[in-house]
């Protein structure tokens, strides 16, 4: 397949040269398109310097891979029919929510039973407070499921790119975890502040230090969310048996 | 006429012997009075004689014999003559066809008819039946059989099997005279009984019925014939996976056979059959197997044309070639899902796919256009090259689906391999296009080979069929509300559907496809609704053209949650059911009794789904050319009742019959669901593969029922049971009247009292 297939790349490549560099999110009324709502409960409110982080989100990734996204996500509130409008939800803070309401864990519960992806980014690491309660939270809306660690074996770390570990404004632990249902991780856990990481200020420069290992940290954050995004509109493609010995070859290639 | 005489004429037997007895009995005391009373010899025997006199006289008067006069005839016994009337009588046999020898047979039983009373019967499939001569004036006349037999010539409807064990079996269970014996016309080439163990097979058939069997041979020499005797797949006929055919070639009547070339072929809708196998057998002793090792890449009913290359001299080519039906099943439907970029929409259809177990998804999904710029190395990138020259053109016939999702055909290399994905579906394979901004026009395939099967017009001007970003919400036309394959979504959402983002721009709908969805708003050029969601048929391939990507609202929404998400599953469950033409999405279903032979008339039965009502329109196109070679027409009345339709006379070959249900819908130019099966017809068929005579078997019946094997020329020699007499009239007159038996008694009672007085007795 190797050379013939190359040469495929190399004439799709060409093709697409031609077609102009520009390419407008397109999916009618971008309604397919990758949206990196904010879920937002009780009375929290989506301000702060990361509220630029979802747009910068949705522009890496229509910039790095050929999946639609919508530049300008927005918020969603957990007790509103809109959160069933799209399969995925960023839920992000820095210190503990509070109880969920009867009506938000209905919500979430629909949510996820239809399929939603919930991705849960810590924004405060350090205290971690957010992430616990938010997993107090969680067990009220699947009491039958608890986070696991997951790595590079999980389709997430190779969903786009090939990641060895998870990144964001914080080194953080190497893996993510998740809640998995049906095989598949439907609600992630990050304690890397990805949002963090992402963040863009108007001036264009990054408002917030990633440490400990700078710009080359925040390009894993920023490639760590790209397979996110491709995990929420891909599922499970990238663990086909099609792609195996390829990302195999590629994995033992790359130190 | 005979001459009798009763004892009584009207006293039931039981009083007659009683009066005798009483008479006796009375003639026994009067001895026992007279000895005991010990009288001179000559009283005595005065006394007896007139008491003994007297007795009888009294006995006479109350039982007052009769005289009978009776006539009467021969009756000859019932024999049941069983007349093979299957395809195989036009086979050569005895100076003539099988079938002339049968006329002869008949004739010679006929000189007979004055002894025996023959019922003549034709056998073949299931229980015989009068034969029913179908000689129509305008067909050249069978040849009468020599003789002076007034008898019409053996023509009944050709039976498609040689079944004497069902014939025999429903003699033996019939409720009316029992026949004493019965004659079997046949050649021996019989399905039933088998070849080993007729005899006791017959017997077992007959059960409790313990009569000879006699039988007539019609042939008793091969032709010169090389056949394809018989046609197995060896295991089930799966898709995909390859299998073989076993081929058994017979060469009899002295025919020098030596190599014959086999060859294999699948019948298409149009042009010509795509040859699978071929081999050769080598004929030892009159016959040879060979294995035909083949994949069939599609599933369902297939048409397999087995041809043989006989040699010269061959007196019957019509079993040279077979036509086969051949039931493929499938293990796992296979599918090509390819879209253009990873959207929801895509999303929800692939996890769809990956749901279903019987499904086995190939994906590949353009990640990375050359423009973007992935700001790493390709060794850090988990993505691979697509692969579109070796999937389009090596791999395409191992899938059973296409599903292009918003795929540009232009940038990645499909272009090039669209006229081979045309061809794909023409030779049955199935492809789904759905919508999206790189889909249908904008996607480049208008004007292409692909656009020629979809079932939509597809505009080559880019410009002029673009995308509608307004939202809408399509509705169900008048077919999509009967069609089974949108009942499983109904049933969940009935009448409502969800909005929808948007929509390619499609021109009307082609000919002869099923438009279920429509645009509420939007017109085509001649002023029809825009379809959205259309099915048709090319060849043996099915498409179908979704115009939109939002079918994922029907599994994440507000609207979804309604029905937890399920409506999506049905949905795609029933459209790619439909597509691998599953029963349950198929509004009929419709199949040839008891088989299609060449020339003989050919019935289809049509069931169909209870619901559906208005007039059934068949069309029976023949395979290969796609002529339409009969329109039939039946009413439906929604009830589900299966209807019987008359198709008529069939040459050889394969056809496929399409039938439309509650056609003449309001849209003159689309048709409501179709549904077709393919079917063959033969020239010779199973009944002419063998056209050697089994003379064994007929002799092995008639020895286990102690019957007699004779050929049909000396079939009046059968040793047939005698007649019978049988009273016809019986005429009963009194001897005397009965008042002189009453008079004669008591002039004897008196001269014995005054015997019995004279001879001192009281």
């Amino acid at each position: 397949m190797g050379r013939r297939a190359a040469v495929a790349l190399i004439t799709a490549a060409t093709a697409g040269l031609a077609l102009g560099s520009s390419r407008p999110a397109r999916a009618f009324g971008e309604e397919g398109a990758f949206d990196p709502r904010v879920l937002l409960t009780g009375n929290a409110r989506w301000e702060g310097v990361r509220t630029t982080a979802p747009g910068r989100w949705s522009k890496e990734l229509a910039d790095r891979t050929s999946a639609p996204a919508r530049l300008g996500p927005g918020t969603v509130r957990a007790d509103e029919p809109t959160l069933l409008a799209e399969p995925f939800a960023l839920w992000g803070g820095d210190d503990a929510v509070l109880v969920l309401t009867d009506r938000e864990v209905s919500g979430l519960k629909r949510f996820i039973a239809l399929g939603g992806v919930l991705l849960v980014d810590e924004f405060a690491p350090e205290k971690g407070a957010f992430l616990r309660s938010v997993k107090r939270e969680l067990a009220r809306v699947l009491p039958e499921g608890s986070p696991i660690p997951i790595g590079d074996e999980n389709v997430i770390f190779r969903s786009f790119y090939l990641l060895r570990r998870a990144a964001g404004r914080v080194e953080g632990p190497a893996k993510l975890e998740a809640i998995i249902r049906g095989g598949l991780p439907q609600v992630i856990f990050s304690a890397h502040d990805l949002m963090g990481a992402l963040a863009r200020s108007p001036s264009g420069l990054s408002p917030i230090a990633v440490t400990p290992g700078g710009e080359r940290q925040r390009e894993k954050a920023v490639r760590l969310a790209v397979n996110i995004a491709m995990y929420v509109l891909c599922s499970s493609y990238k663990d086909d048996q099609v792609h195996a010995p390829f990302l195999m070859r590629r994995r033992k290639s790359t130190p | 006429m005979n001459r009798s005489f009763a004892l009584s004429g009207d006293l039931a037997p039981p009083f007659v012997i009683l009066a005798c007895a009483l008479a006796a009995l009375s003639a026994v005391l009067l001895l026992i009075e007279l000895w005991r009373s010990r009288r001179a010899r000559a009283s005595a025997f005065r006394i007896g004689a007139s008491g003994l006199l007297a007795v009888l006289g009294l006995l006479a008067a109350v039982l007052r014999p009769v005289g009978i006069v009776s006539k009467g005839s021969l009756v000859g016994p019932k024999v049941i003559v069983l007349a093979d009337a299957s395809r195989s009588i036009d086979l050569p046999g005895l100076d003539g066809t099988r079938r002339q020898a049968i006329d002869r047979a008949l004739a010679e039983l006929d000189q007979r008819s004055g002894e025996v009373r023959y019922s003549v019967l034709a056998f073949g499939d299931g229980a015989p039946t009068p034969v029913d001569n179908v000689a129509s004036p305008g067909e050249s006349p069978p040849i009468a059989a020599p003789g002076k037999t007034a008898r019409a010539p053996f023509h009944p409807r050709a039976r498609l099997q040689s079944d004497l064990g069902a014939a025999l079996e429903a003699i033996a269970r019939a409720a009316d005279e029992r026949p004493a014996a019965v004659v079997v016309l046949s050649d021996g080439r019989l399905d039933r009984p088998a070849e080993l163990s007729a005899g006791d097979a017959v017997k077992a058939a007959l059960g409790a019925l313990q009569i000879p069997i006699h039988t007539v041979s019609l042939a008793d020499t091969a032709p010169r014939d090389a056949s394809i005797r018989r046609v197995l797949a060896a295991g089930a006929a799966v898709a995909h996976q390859p299998f073989s055919l076993r081929i058994e070639i017979g060469c009899d009547g002295g025919l020098s056979c030596g190599d014959v070339p086999v060859v294999a072929r699948e019948l298409r809708e149009k042009g010509e059959p795509t040859q699978l196998a071929s081999g050769v057998a080598h004929i030892v002793a009159g016959r040879a197997t060979v294995e035909l090792p083949m994949t069939i890449e599609r599933a369902g009913a297939r048409i397999l044309e087995i041809s043989i290359q006989a040699p010269a001299g061959d007196a019957i080519p019509e079993n040279d070639r077979r036509f086969i039906t051949l039931d493929v099943t499938r293990d796992r439907v296979r599918v090509l899902h390819v879209a253009g970029r990873p959207t929801y929409d895509v999303r929800a259809l692939r996890m769809w796919l990956k749901s279903d177990a019987s499904v086995d998804v190939v994906a590949f999904f353009i990640l990375r256009t050359p423009t973007d710029n992935v700001e790493a190395s390709p060794d850090e990138l988990a993505l691979i090259p697509f692969p579109v020259d070796e999937l389009f053109s090596e791999h395409l016939p191992s899938f059973d689906a296409v599903v292009l999702q918003d795929f540009n055909a232009e940038p990645y290399g499909l272009t090039k391999h669209l006229p081979s994905l045309a061809r794909y579906v023409d030779k049955g394979g199935g492809l789904i296009m759905v919508g999206g901004p790189d889909a249908f026009g904008p996607g480049h395939y208008g004007g292409t080979k692909l656009a020629e099967v979809l079932p939509v017009d597809l505009s080559p001007d880019r410009k002029e069929q673009g995308t509608d970003l307004a939202g809408f919400t399509p509705r169900f036309t008048e077919a999509g509300r009967v069609a089974p394959v949108l009942a499983p979504l109904r049933a969940l959402i009935g009448e409502d559907l969800p909005e929808i983002p948007g929509v390619d721009l499609v021109g009307d709908a082609r000919r002869d496809t099923t438009v279920l969805l429509e645009h509420p708003t939007r017109k085509t050029a001649s002023g029809a609704p825009m379809p959205v969601l259309a099915l048709g048929e090319h060849g043996s391939g099915r498409t179908m053209a979704l115009t939109i990507d939002g079918s994922h609202r029907l599994l994440f929404s507000a609207f979804a949650a309604n029905a937890a998400g399920r409506a999506h599953g049905a949905f795609w469950d029933a459209m790619l059911g439909w597509l691998m033409r599953d029963p349950r999405f198929e509004p009929a279903v419709i199949d040839v009794r008891g088989g299609c032979v060449a020339g003989e008339d050919t019935t289809l039965t049509l069931h169909p789904l209870p619901g559906p009502q208005g007039e059934a329109v068949v069309k029976i196109l023949r395979l290969g050319t796609g002529e339409v070679v009969a329109t039939l027409k039946t009413p439906v009345d929604g009830s589900g009742a299966a209807r019987e339709i008359a198709a008529g006379k069939l040459p050889a070959g394969g056809y496929s019959a399409v039938v439309e249900i509650g056609s003449g819908m309001k849209n003159g130019t689309t048709k409501s669901p179709t549904t077709r099966r393919d079917f063959a017809c033969e020239s010779g068929g199973e009944e002419w593969a063998d056209s050697r005579p089994d003379e064994d078997r007929l002799r092995a019946i008639a020895a286990a029922t102690g019957g007699v094997f004779v050929r049909a020329a000396d079939a009046g020699q059968l040793p047939l049971p005698a007649a019978t007499q049988v009273a016809t009239e019986r005429k009963v007159a009194p001897i005397l009247p009965a008042w002189a038996w009453t008079l004669s008694a008591a002039v004897l009672l008196g001269a014995h009292w005054v015997v019995r007085r004279r001879g001192g007795l009281t």
